[in-house]
């Protein structure tokens, strides 16, 4: 159109909203509404989930696969073949290492111990855990003082510790522990390092999650097989793999699963444990509170609609007469139905933006007041957008089709 | 001299076979261009309906009509409002401006349904307010005029895109007589100038002030169906046949 004919629709529109501004805040209110629940329902989901992805990357990364040992059971009762059984072996680790040494970029044992621990200052009853490999970088901890453990004192199991801050602060109140002795069991051994503290809370205020990360009293796993509880089969409670490519880990589990198994003489008294595969379950989990996010909002777009459709509807008989004139002069339906819609979606944008607003505002004070950081992503934005624009349209189309099916003649008359 | 309005054997009839009521019965009607007529009868003669037709607004049932030399009769709705819009200026006796748009946007609406551009429409609007006398109200909105002002705002949007005919339906109904004699000083210049007047009225003084009066009683023309009958009319309930065989004379 040369003659500027959309800028014209679009003034006339937004005087005829000006005009009418009571009317026209109802019709965008419910809008407004749906704009604003889908935003804020799809920017709180998002917050949450962001926040457990920050936790899982502080647990030490999303791309990890863990053996650990389980019960085989048939009929109730263990089977006579798991009781003669020697379950997770340093032999699983280094088989599973082997089957695909390119793509693993770690792995660590795992094999924990209950054990008095005495020191000058306190004697408890404590876990103790017998550590290999990655373990320290694969589960997020850093060495703070001091030092780790050296490949030969991994190697020999010698009688070396290092504490958490919790277990630092119970056994060393006083004074540094780096280089003090204590007494796990009937073992006195050094203390060569102390752990980072680890601090996660999900939400703010909330108490530390990871408080008990730092109760570890870690030793060389060889250590506790030799010497706590050890056997000849050095058996281990736990495997790690660290698979950096999400795509090998699917086959690589198959493959272990497969590998471990005929280790156990046909056992299943193992269990995998794909840690990416139980995020992205969570976030299959997310998914379903997107989809009732959505469906609210699509609830208030249609809500709002209809309501929108009966307030275009009365509005239409005060206007009849006006669609008249403009038929006399020279308007034609199309025109007609052209202006009805030009209102309706300017009212929509309108109110959309007022709903993205809204939105944000009210995405922030929730995830305040839960004490998370908020997250917002595009897509929400669009989505949100999107399905005002969608339903804005669907609806304005019935007032405007009507008003322009009106007969000059008629509507000329019309009181 | 072009003929404007040609029709021949206008029919119009309302609502189903049972109860249909014929509006018009076989209108013969031929004004040609530079003419000044007035269309009198009384309320439910017709009138209003053949206005309607005249004007494009609707469709005959049967008969032809061409306005300016275009067949009107089978055309669709948006063929319909491009002929209005180019060739029909209305006027309405209750003025019919639009409300919430100023004086300048009101006479600009027929020019941008025509598609003119935004310039040259504010330009055509203001010499039109000229022209009838009140374009230092071009800002204004229409409910701070007074009546006769209005009717002129609404003559000069009848103008807008230089119809060919100029149809005014009881342009001073709702005028006192000092402003109604004013409009039709205006439309009388307008005559003068050479438009095309139809003129819609049941008042015999202001019907008098016309070049030729056309009487429609019972959906018939009674009188003044073609031009050179004006004044030798035919006797009232003439059959419409014995017009249509006058027509080409």
């Amino acid at each position: 159109m040369t003659s500027g004919a959309f800028r014209e629709r679009l003034f006339g529109a937004w005087v005829e909203i000006r005009e009418n501004l009571g009317r026209s805040i109802l019709q965008a209110l419910g809008v407004l509404l749906g704009v604003a629940s889908v935003l804020g329902g799809f920017s709180i989901s998002d917050s949450q989930r962001r926040r457990a992805d920050q936790m899982f990357v502080k647990m030490g990364g999303l791309d990890k696969l863990n053996v650990q040992s389980k019960a085989a059971v048939r009929d109730g009762r263990p089977t006579a073949m798991q009781q003669a059984n020697l379950g997770l072996r340093d032999a699983d680790a280094i088989g599973g290492e082997a089957l695909k040494a390119d793509a693993i970029q770690g792995v660590s044992r795992q094999k924990n111990a209950r054990s008095r621990v005495v020191s000058a200052y306190g004697d408890q009853d404590r876990q103790i855990s017998g550590i290999g490999g990655d373990f320290i970088p694969a589960n997020g901890y850093g060495v703070a003082r001091g030092r780790g453990f050296s490949a030969t004192e991994m190697d020999t199991g010698a009688p070396v510790v290092i504490l958490g801050t919790e277990a630092a602060q119970v056994f060393f109140p006083k004074g540094d522990a780096l280089g003090q002795t204590l007494r796990i069991g009937s073992i006195p051994v050094t203390v060569i390092g102390v752990f980072e503290e680890r601090i996660f809370r999900f939400r703010e205020g909330q108490r530390n999650q990871f408080w008990w990360r730092n109760r570890i009293i870690a030793v060389p796993a060889n250590l506790v097989q030799r010497r706590m509880n050890g056997d000849a089969y050095r058996r281990v409670d736990r495997i790690t793999f660290r698979i950096p490519d999400m795509g090998a880990m699917g086959a690589f589990a198959k493959q272990l699963s497969d590998l471990v198994k005929a280790n156990h003489r046909l056992q299943e008294d193992f269990r995998l444990d794909d840690v990416a595969a139980r995020i992205r379950r969570r976030n299959s989990q997310g998914d379903v509170y997107d989809i009732i996010f959505m469906l609210s909002g699509v609830l208030a777009l249609v809500g709002g609609g209809i309501v929108n459709v009966n307030i275009q509807m009365a509005g239409l008989k005060e206007r009849v007469r006006e669609v008249g004139v403009k038929m006399a002069l020279g308007a034609s339906g199309r025109e007609i139905f052209k202006g009805f819609m030009t209102e309706a979606l300017l009212l929509t944008v309108l109110g959309s933006l007022a709903g993205l607003v809204l939105g944000v505002g009210f995405s922030w004070i929730i995830t305040k007041s839960l004490g998370i950081p908020l997250y917002m992503t595009p897509a929400s934005f669009v989505w949100a957008y999107g399905l005002a624009a969608a339903f804005g349209f669907l609806f304005a189309l019935y007032p405007a089709w009507k008003a322009s099916r009106l007969s000059p003649m008629e509507a000329l008359r019309y009181e | 001299m072009s003929t404007i309005i040609q029709t021949q054997a206008l029919t119009k009839v309302y609502g189903a076979n049972g109860t249909a009521v014929h509006a018009l019965r076989g209108i013969d009607l031929t004004v040609e261009k530079g003419e000044f007529v007035a269309l009198v009868g009384p309320s439910g003669s017709g009138k209003s309906t053949l206005m309607a037709i005249l004007g494009c607004l609707d469709l005959p049932s049967t008969g032809t009509y061409t306005l300016d030399g275009h067949p009107v009769q089978g055309l669709s709705g948006g063929e319909l409002a491009r002929i209005r819009n180019e060739k029909v200026g209305f006027v309405f006796q209750s003025y019919n401006l639009l409300p919430k748009a100023t004086i300048a946007r009101n006479v600009e609406l027929p020019m941008l349904y025509a598609g003119v551009g935004r310039r040259e429409r504010r330009e055509r609007a203001m010499a039109l307010l000229e022209k009838v006398g009140i374009a230092d109200k071009a800002d204004k909105l229409p409910g701070t005029l007074s009546g006769g002002q209005k009717q002129r705002v609404a003559v000069a949007r009848a103008l807008a895109n230089e119809p060919a005919l100029l149809l005014a339906d009881e342009p001073t109904g709702a005028l006192d007589s000092k402003t109604g004699a004013e409009v039709l000083d205006l439309f009388r210049e307008l005559h003068q100038q050479g438009n095309t007047l139809l003129l819609v009225t049941h008042d015999p003084s202001i019907a008098a002030l016309a070049g030729r009066r056309v009487e429609i009683r019972d959906g018939e023309v009674v009188m003044g169906g073609e031009e050179e009958d004006s004044m030798s009319s035919s006797s009232p309930g003439t059959h419409p046949a014995e017009h249509h065989l006058e027509v080409g004379r």
